[in-house]
């Protein structure tokens, strides 16, 4: 046991931290899913490319104010970046409703999905065709550490990048549920998701409702995506799709249509799969994950947080 | 169109004007270009570049005023655009073929079997790869179309019958015609092992695990090195045989060429043709199979699943014995393609099967018009041909594609030829 | 009307089909000589290296009037160094009738493809592939002008094991042809060294985040890491290394060494090892030639320029010497030697080069190289 602790302690410890930054952007991510699953029961695939155009526009409006060459002061160039990223992204996000699936709303089911994927396809192809397909990279801009501890021999470090990632996410998830529990579009957007028609009838604009919940989680992926751009700094159009379906996965496992589910399942992932790298052979993290996610629909089909739906004749 | 947008509006929450409800089209189509503006500068406007080891941006607004002016145009002159198109007699696709799905089907098989006596390799070659995705969209009908079930990991089926040929070629040397069958069946197996705990579940969960389902065969093809050889996948798998008769330059040991056989020398064409007429004969069982048992109490317990699964069940219909089956029979189909396609390529590696060609076949059945037959060939032969003849222009391919899947939607949501089901009528 | 409309439809048909027979392009009178390789997809970089050696290779047999009047022209094939791409471009290399190919680039691209060139009697010449299988099939119109992951390995295993002297050594590699191919090479010498990995793992190429990879390389106390695949991953590995405080001095093959590395990783790549060919662009002899590249702004420094020209060199010298017929070209490579910029070459019968070498350099943070001591 002696032997045990401190050689196992400050690995775990790491690797906790490494877990939360990793789950934190799947969190960012997974409230597009959700939200938008929650109020219009369709599952948005292009929200992935989403988060990957606000990587771009982050990593764009970072070169374009001089990131590296330090000619702005380094917060206001990440603040710019941030502004630039959620005003652009959320536009998408927003345009995207507008013109792939405002027109298909009461169709069969099926329709806004491949609508959904064939807009996942343009996007994808469209970042390519401006941005070319090759990876683009920003060097370190926040290099050192928090803190960095020896605990028996191993150092446990907090970098600045990674303590941004958990911090942002942290601050915007209490922001978002204040939001959604306080405010007047926050009790629209309930509505909506309890009974649409309903919700109608009682006066809400729910056009309006339903564009502010592409809106609101194309801005939140656009944070995780300058986030990315910051921490790994490298980033190519291809991006969204991986990143997509694991955000989507997490979305799942906390239950689809529940924000605090999206928060729980994006942190569960993200330390599901450092966790599986750390004691597997790293490439079967990914396996790991999905298992998880089948696991999870097999015996708990609503997600971890998720209301059973009632079938209804 | 179809579609209605249900939006009555109160005054109560009346809107800050969007684009699209503004009365004046000046101002109108001003704040769509402006939006364009917002949308395009970070993205065509400015293009990141690696100079040297440093990331820098190159500036370039012509692509941006481009659209924005495209944009502020099309908006601007929307009425009179919209009024100008209405007014050109649109091509009347046939709501339903009807009866005459069937002679259609006939002239479509005879125009496919003198194609490739008198076509280009290339030109042949291009077909046997749409005939797969005919195939696969066949089969998936079946589970979505038919069944009404969501499924967005059909690629794993496919990828189970591609690897079992693979691998049963490579360890023991087994022919394609024997591994053909067994692909099929494997396929449908994983079906039931996967269908058998998951089909309780309904709609968008079962779609959900079944794009889980399809991840996990892929990721476990790439890690399983020492069985798959990993990402780089297997290579040299044999090609199908006639007979017996290779159609390789150099017969391999205890086999003689088709070319040796006939007397003639070596050219790669027939190999090709071949190919194309197992394809083709594939589709055509799989046809038939499907039209026999649409018509079988199994195939109409599909479509009454579909249909209302709670009065099935009340008519004492086992759901989960008819959605099993559908899935089963769904998956040997793709095992069938998977099979083909690995004799075809002769290599196959874990990236050919991703999410994204489960989308590429669902597409292919949702554009063709659910459950109808003769749409997805159609879908199938147009997604997969048009890509090809645009291969010039490949940068801008896949953007069209992805452009015409959402305008299919928008103006077509039933599909191209929509299904009709067989039905008698009382004279009047 | 009926009939007319079934008649209208089978025009349809019939246009269909006559698309696609066009699809088959007209052969030409000139030489054609596929260039295939990524110009698109994460490592297009090294794509580029191929083209711009082996477009400068072209230019200037045609500026010298080219095979006996006849001119060669390239045709440029993306392959994305996707296995799953390559069997599609090698199909249309068949289908378009192109007798002679230069490429493929990466290792797992070029296998699938070299069965299909071999089948229909295309010559093909890569670059840039050193996975030992891929000649190892008995093939008789593949060849390669780089040399083989079983001469690089050992040449970066002995390294390791005489000037870097591990105490505990990490191996990690990208699962693909070329990074485990390497990877395997460089733990059976340092096997035979004495020196027994701590770790050897494989990670998904296309990963970005290897956080809990690096603790876990913490936790061994690796101090000397060799990274077998490409840049992109390497890039991450080291900045993410730099992150978490990892101290470890590492190394990569050639697949490594591009300046992008320095754009993902910053100045964590300061001390990389790479084995790269011996850079032949400052040999006295190719003066001319590194002054033309210079001329166009290309960079005539990187791993693949001068091997894609050689490439294509050899395929003219030999269409010069016995005409425009694969098969006696390939014969003529297997017998002949060539004079080209990276030296005397010569072929064996599995159309490797007789004689290559790899150098170990250093790597620093503004992207040169000097040779490791």
């Amino acid at each position: 046991m002696n032997e045990f602790l401190p050689n196992f302690l400050p690995q775990l410890t790491q690797q906790l931290i490494n877990g939360l930054s990793l789950g934190s952007i799947y969190a960012l991510i997974a409230i597009g899913y959700t939200m938008v699953y929650g109020i219009i029961g369709m599952i948005n695939f292009a929200h992935g490319e989403i988060y990957m155009i606000g990587a771009y526009v982050g990593v764009v409006t970072l070169t374009a104010l001089g990131a590296a060459s330090g000619t702005l002061p380094l917060t206001l160039v990440l603040a710019g970046a941030l502004v630039a990223a959620i005003v652009v992204t959320a536009a998408y996000g927003w345009t995207v409703e507008r013109v792939a699936y405002r027109p298909l709303r009461g169709g069969p089911r099926l329709v806004p999905l491949i609508s959904a994927i064939g807009m996942s396809i343009f996007l994808q192809n469209y970042v390519q065709l401006g941005q070319g397909a090759r990876d683009v990279s920003v060097p370190p801009l926040l290099p050192g550490n928090l803190f960095s501890v020896e605990i028996g021999g191993f150092p446990v470090s907090l970098s600045v990048t990674r303590a941004l990632i958990i911090g942002v996410t942290v601050v915007l998830m209490i922001a978002l549920t204040l939001y959604i529990g306080r405010s007047r579009m926050g009790r629209a957007c309930r509505a909506c998701s309890e009974d649409m028609g309903m919700a109608r009838l009682l006066g809400i604009d729910t056009d309006r409702v339903i564009s502010f919940t592409f809106v609101l989680g194309a801005a939140l992926a656009a944070v995780g995506g300058v986030l990315i751009g910051l921490s790994i700094g490298k980033i190519n159009p291809f991006i969204g799709f991986v990143v997509g379906v694991k955000a989507f996965t997490a979305a799942v496992l906390g239950g689809i249509g529940s924000i605090p589910g999206a928060m729980l399942g994006g942190v569960l992932l993200g330390l599901t799969e450092t966790f599986a790298s750390a004691f597997l052979p790293t490439e079967y993290k990914d396996v790991v994950a999905f298992s998880l996610l089948v696991l999870v629909l097999l015996f708990r089909p609503t997600g971890l947080l998720g209301k059973p739906d009632i079938e209804k004749v | 169109m179809a579609v209605q947008e249900p939006s009555p509006r109160t005054a109560a929450t009346t809107t800050t004007a969007t684009t699209a409800d503004s009365t004046l089209p000046l101002k109108d189509a001003g704040l769509a270009a402006v939006l364009t503006g917002v949308l395009t500068l970070p993205l065509l406007g400015n293009h990141l570049i690696i100079d040297g080891t440093k990331t820098t941006l190159v500036t370039n607004y012509v692509p941006v005023l481009i659209a924005m002016a495209l944009v502020f145009v099309v908006r601007l002159l929307r009425g009179p655009l919209d009024r100008a198109l209405a007014a050109i007699p649109r091509p009347r696709l046939p709501a339903a073929l009807g009866e005459r799905q069937g002679l259609w089907l006939a002239a479509l098989v005879l125009a496919a079997l003198v194609f490739p006596f008198v076509a280009a390799r290339g030109a042949i070659d291009v077909l046997t790869f749409a005939l797969t995705y005919v195939l696969l969209g066949l089969g998936l009908n079946i589970v979505v179309g038919f069944a009404g079930l969501l499924d967005l990991g059909y690629v794993a089926f496919y990828a189970v019958g591609a690897y079992t040929y693979a691998l049963l070629s490579q360890y023991f040397g087994l022919s394609f015609w024997l591994c053909l069958p067994l692909g099929g069946l494997l396929a449908a197996l994983f079906g039931v092992l996967l269908g058998f705990p998951v089909l309780r579940l309904r709609g968008d969960y079962l779609a959900i695990v079944t794009l889980g389902f399809g991840e996990i065969i892929r990721l476990v093809l790439n890690n399983w090195d020492s069985l798959t050889h990993g990402p780089d996948g297997i290579n040299g798998i044999d090609r199908p045989t006639l007979f017996g008769l290779t159609f390789t330059k150099r017969a391999p040991e205890g086999h003689t060429t088709f070319f040796d056989f006939l007397g003639i020398p070596f050219d790669s064409q027939y190999a090709v043709i071949f190919l194309y007429l197992i394809a083709l004969a594939l589709v055509l069982f799989t046809l038939f199979v499907i039209n026999r048992l649409i018509r079988m109490p199994v195939g109409r317990a599909w479509e009454a699943l579909r249909e209302d699964e709670i009065a099935c069940r009340s008519l004492g219909l086992n759901p989960t014995l008819v959605k099993l089956s559908a899935f089963a029979l769904g998956a040997f189909f793709a095992g069938l393609a998977g099979c083909f396609y690995a004799a075809r390529l002769g290599a196959i590696t874990p990236e050919s099967f991703t999410f994204i060609e489960s989308a590429v076949v669902l597409a292919i059945v949702v554009l063709g018009g659910m459950g109808s037959q003769l749409g997805v060939i159609l879908a199938a032969l147009a997604l997969t041909l048009l890509p090809e003849l645009a291969r010039e222009f490949s940068e801008y391919r896949m953007l069209v594609f992805g452009l015409v899947m959402v305008l299919m939607m928008i103006w077509r949501p039933q599909g191209l030829l929509p299904a009709s089901r067989p039905r008698l009528e009382l004279p009047q | 009307m009926k009939l007319r409309q079934n008649l209208r439809r089978s025009v349809l048909v019939t246009a269909v089909a006559g698309a696609l027979a066009a699809l088959s392009a007209a052969a030409s009178a000139d030489i054609r000589i596929a260039i295939a390789g990524p110009i698109t997809g994460p490592v297009a970089q090294y794509g580029d290296m191929q083209m711009i050696g082996a477009e400068m290779a072209i230019e200037r047999i045609n500026a010298a009037g080219g095979i006996k009047g006849e001119k060669l022209v390239g045709v440029k094939m993306d392959d994305a160094c996707e296995p799953k791409q390559a069997p599609t471009v090698a199909n249309k290399v068949v289908n378009d009738g192109i007798k002679y190919v230069v490429g493929h680039l990466c290792s797992g691209a070029t296998k699938p493809a070299s069965a299909i060139y071999d089948e229909n009697d295309i010559v093909m010449v890569t670059p840039a592939a050193t996975n030992d299988a891929i000649t190892a099939g008995g093939m008789k119109t593949v060849f390669r002008t780089i040399g083989k992951d079983s001469q690089q390995g050992p040449t970066a295993g002995r390294f390791i094991a005489a000037t870097l002297k591990p105490k505990a050594l990490a191996i990690i590699h990208d699962k693909q042809s070329y990074g485990q191919g390497i990877a395997d090479q460089v733990r059976v010498t340092a096997e035979a060294a004495g020196i027994k990995p701590v770790m050897f793992e494989g990670i998904n190429k296309g990963d970005t985040d290897f956080s809990a990879l690096i603790t876990k390389l913490k936790q061994a106390g690796a101090d000397v890491i060799y990274y077998g695949g490409y840049h992109p991953e390497l890039g991450l590995l080291l900045r993410q290394a730099a992150e978490q405080g990892l101290k470890a001095k590492w190394m990569g093959p050639e697949g490594v060494g591009n300046k992008d590395l320095n754009a993902i990783a910053g100045d964590a790549v300061e001390g990389l090892y790479v084995t790269l060919p011996q850079d032949f662009s400052s040999e006295p002899a190719n003066a001319a030639l590194v002054q033309a590249f210079k001329d166009k702004k290309q960079d005539p420094t990187g791993p693949f320029v001068l091997t894609s020209y050689a490439a294509v060199q050899v395929i003219a010298d030999s269409i010069a010497a016995v005409g425009n017929d694969p098969k006696k070209v390939a014969e003529h490579l297997h017998k002949s030697s060539f004079k080209t910029p990276i030296g005397e070459l010569a072929f064996t019968a599995s159309g490797d080069l007789k004689d290559f070498k790899f150098v170990v350099y250093e790597w620093h943070k503004d992207a040169s190289k000097t040779p490791a001591q």
